[in-house]
């Protein structure tokens, strides 16, 4: 078939892509986030390619099939640092970021332009819970809820209502592992009373997050305190970057991305405030006051940041000599809920710029191996835990846009210990 | 011959609509049914999507009649108001005072929440 001029105007366009991460696929989001030729996208529907980053492990692999499978016709998978499945052999693979955008512009284009055909579908077309229906209206069986009319049973009332006593079906569901609202990898099963969560359930535990590479240097050897506090500071505004996407801000979380690229001017962190306050991100984060606020108990099992917003003000930065001759002391809020957690963040970045400002003037190196503080916790003989099950008690009682604003606010994954491909990759990139 | 006029707008019209209906099904398949499902990032709901959902009408009925019954009553009170005075203003003044009470209870209830 001809090539008609809608087509060619479609190739023009940039390529839609939706992400799913794997392990060690760090800065994949940030770098495509701010490349032209790429748009990404929240769900497969609005897709053309699919981009599988990083390794994925078996038990996650059904998963991505299901994802894969519901991006509309025509569309292509795209593999980075990833082997594709046995049955994607043709899909493009790609294991440079810089190389990233314009394969993916490529394949979109070929897509359009029908210069290439739409990936084939890896489960097969039948319903996945048959119609059982019986009896005259087809309902599935006796009285008006009976019976099972797809296989799966009807949404039913099962427990008590949390909000106010108007009771609601029940709709129980897994969520993940490759949700952008979740860390990457984290599966859970949650249940929902209208927009309530009921339960939460974490089944599979999000991929270990890796660091930049400094924090793996500060761990052998003295590096450079500028370049340990820069790092923070990117850390920082990446994590506000996925707040302010969620939070349905993708210009200004594109601004926050392009400050955290070029940390070593002076960045306006004040006026990111700013606009922040002014924007209504803070009042949007904790609609009603105490909610999503960790209580004591999962406030060390976070650690960190975290728990310096909840008003605990242990940094492993104290203990450091070289710190402490920058005249560093800990920040700290009091509340320990959403809201509070973004301030904290966006102070600590500020604090970052400073130090890194000030020792670089006094060419100042770290001085303590044995304890650094990562910007995911302190990181001594033992790394920061996984505290994904955390969530199992924070999140029930939440509406559904208050647990994604607080999940957000939230680093929960392990700690890797050793760099991975992305962290190897982004310092490469870097430099 | 009005009827027959009449008959052939309602074929051209029903055509028309059949037509635009067909048109855009002609070279695209319905969706796998994979592709239909509900997405979750990789997971699967338990239960149906036919769960009933309460949309708490109550408050919301109770600031209809809040906002509207005060202005119904407005316009008759309008007409009335010069002739009959100080008296006419009190009475209003304690029907809105009543009506404040249905508003501040429904802003407890978080009706005013953007959601």
């Amino acid at each position: 078939m001809a090539v008609s001029w809608l087509r060619k105007l479609a190739a023009r366009g940039p390529a839609r892509v939706f992400l799913a991460q794997g392990e060690h696929s760090e800065g994949v989001r940030e770098y495509l986030a701010l490349s032209p030729a790429v748009q990404l996208v929240d769900s497969p529907r609005h897709a053309s390619v699919l981009l599988v980053a990083g390794e994925v492990p078996i038990g996650w692999r059904d998963d991505l099939r299901r994802v894969h499978d519901q991006l509309p016709a025509p569309f292509a998978s795209v593999w980075y640092q990833s082997d594709p499945f046995d049955e994607l052999i043709s899909a493009p693979r790609v294991d440079t970021l810089e190389a990233l955008p314009e394969t993916l512009l490529a394949t979109h284009r070929d897509l359009v332009l029908q210069r290439r055909g739409s990936s084939p579908r890896l489960l097969p077309d039948v319903p996945p819970n048959p119609w059982q229906g019986l009896g005259d209206d087809g309902h599935g069986g006796e009285g008006m809820m009976g019976g099972n009319p797809y296989g799966r049973p009807m949404a039913m009332n099962m427990q008590d209502d949390r909000r106010d006593g108007l009771t609601l079906d029940t709709l129980t569901f897994r969520l993940g592992p490759f949700h952008p609202g979740l860390p990457p990898g984290m599966q859970a099963e949650t249940s929902l009373q209208g927009d309530l969560i009921q339960t939460w359930e974490t089944q599979k535990r999000p991929f270990p997050e890796s660091v930049d590479l400094p924090f793996h240097a500060a761990r052998e050897r003295p590096v450079s305190i500028a370049e340990l506090e820069r790092a923070r500071a990117r850390h920082h505004l990446h994590r506000l970057h996925l707040g302010l996407h969620l939070a349905g801000w993708p210009g200004l979380a594109n601004q926050v991305l392009r400050l955290a690229s070029d940390l070593a001017g002076q960045p306006n962190i004040a006026g990111l405030r700013r606009q922040l306050i002014r924007g209504g991100f803070f009042r949007l984060a904790q609609p009603m006051p105490g909610h999503g606020r960790l209580d004591d108990e999962t406030v060390h099992q976070v650690g960190g940041w975290m728990a310096r917003a909840a008003g605990v003000g242990e940094d492993a930065r104290s203990q450091d000599a070289s710190y402490r001759r920058l005249g560093f002391t800990p920040i700290c809020q009091a509340e320990g809920d959403t809201a509070s957690r973004w301030r904290q963040l966006l102070d600590e970045t500020q604090q970052s710029i400073d130090l890194a400002h000030q020792a670089e003037r006094l060419d100042l190196a770290t001085a303590n191996t044995e304890l650094i503080e990562t910007p995911r916790g302190p990181w001594g003989e033992d790394a920061p835990d996984d505290a994904s099950q955390i969530l199992e008690e924070v999140l029930p009682g939440l509406e559904w846009g208050e647990a994604m604003a607080t999940l957000a606010s939230l680093e929960l994954a392990a700690l890797e210990t050793v760099p991975g491909e992305g962290a190897l990759a982004n310092q490469e990139r870097r430099a | 011959m009005s009827l027959l006029a009449l008959i052939l707008v309602l074929i051209l019209s029903l055509g028309a609509g059949l037509l635009l209906q067909a048109l855009p099904r002609r070279e695209h398949a319905l969706p796998t049914y994979p592709q239909r499902a509900p997405f979750l990032g990789g997971g699967e709901p338990d239960t149906h999507a036919w769960s009933r959902y309460h949309v708490r009408y109550y408050p919301m009925a109770l600031l209809l009649i809040a906002f509207e019954m005060e202005m119904m009553f407005m316009y008759p009170w309008a007409v009335v108001f010069v002739e009959k005075g100080a008296m006419a203003v009190m009475e209003m003044g304690m029907f809105l005072a009543i009506l404040s009470v249905g508003i501040v209870y429904a802003w407890r209830e978080g009706v005013f929440r953007w959601q």
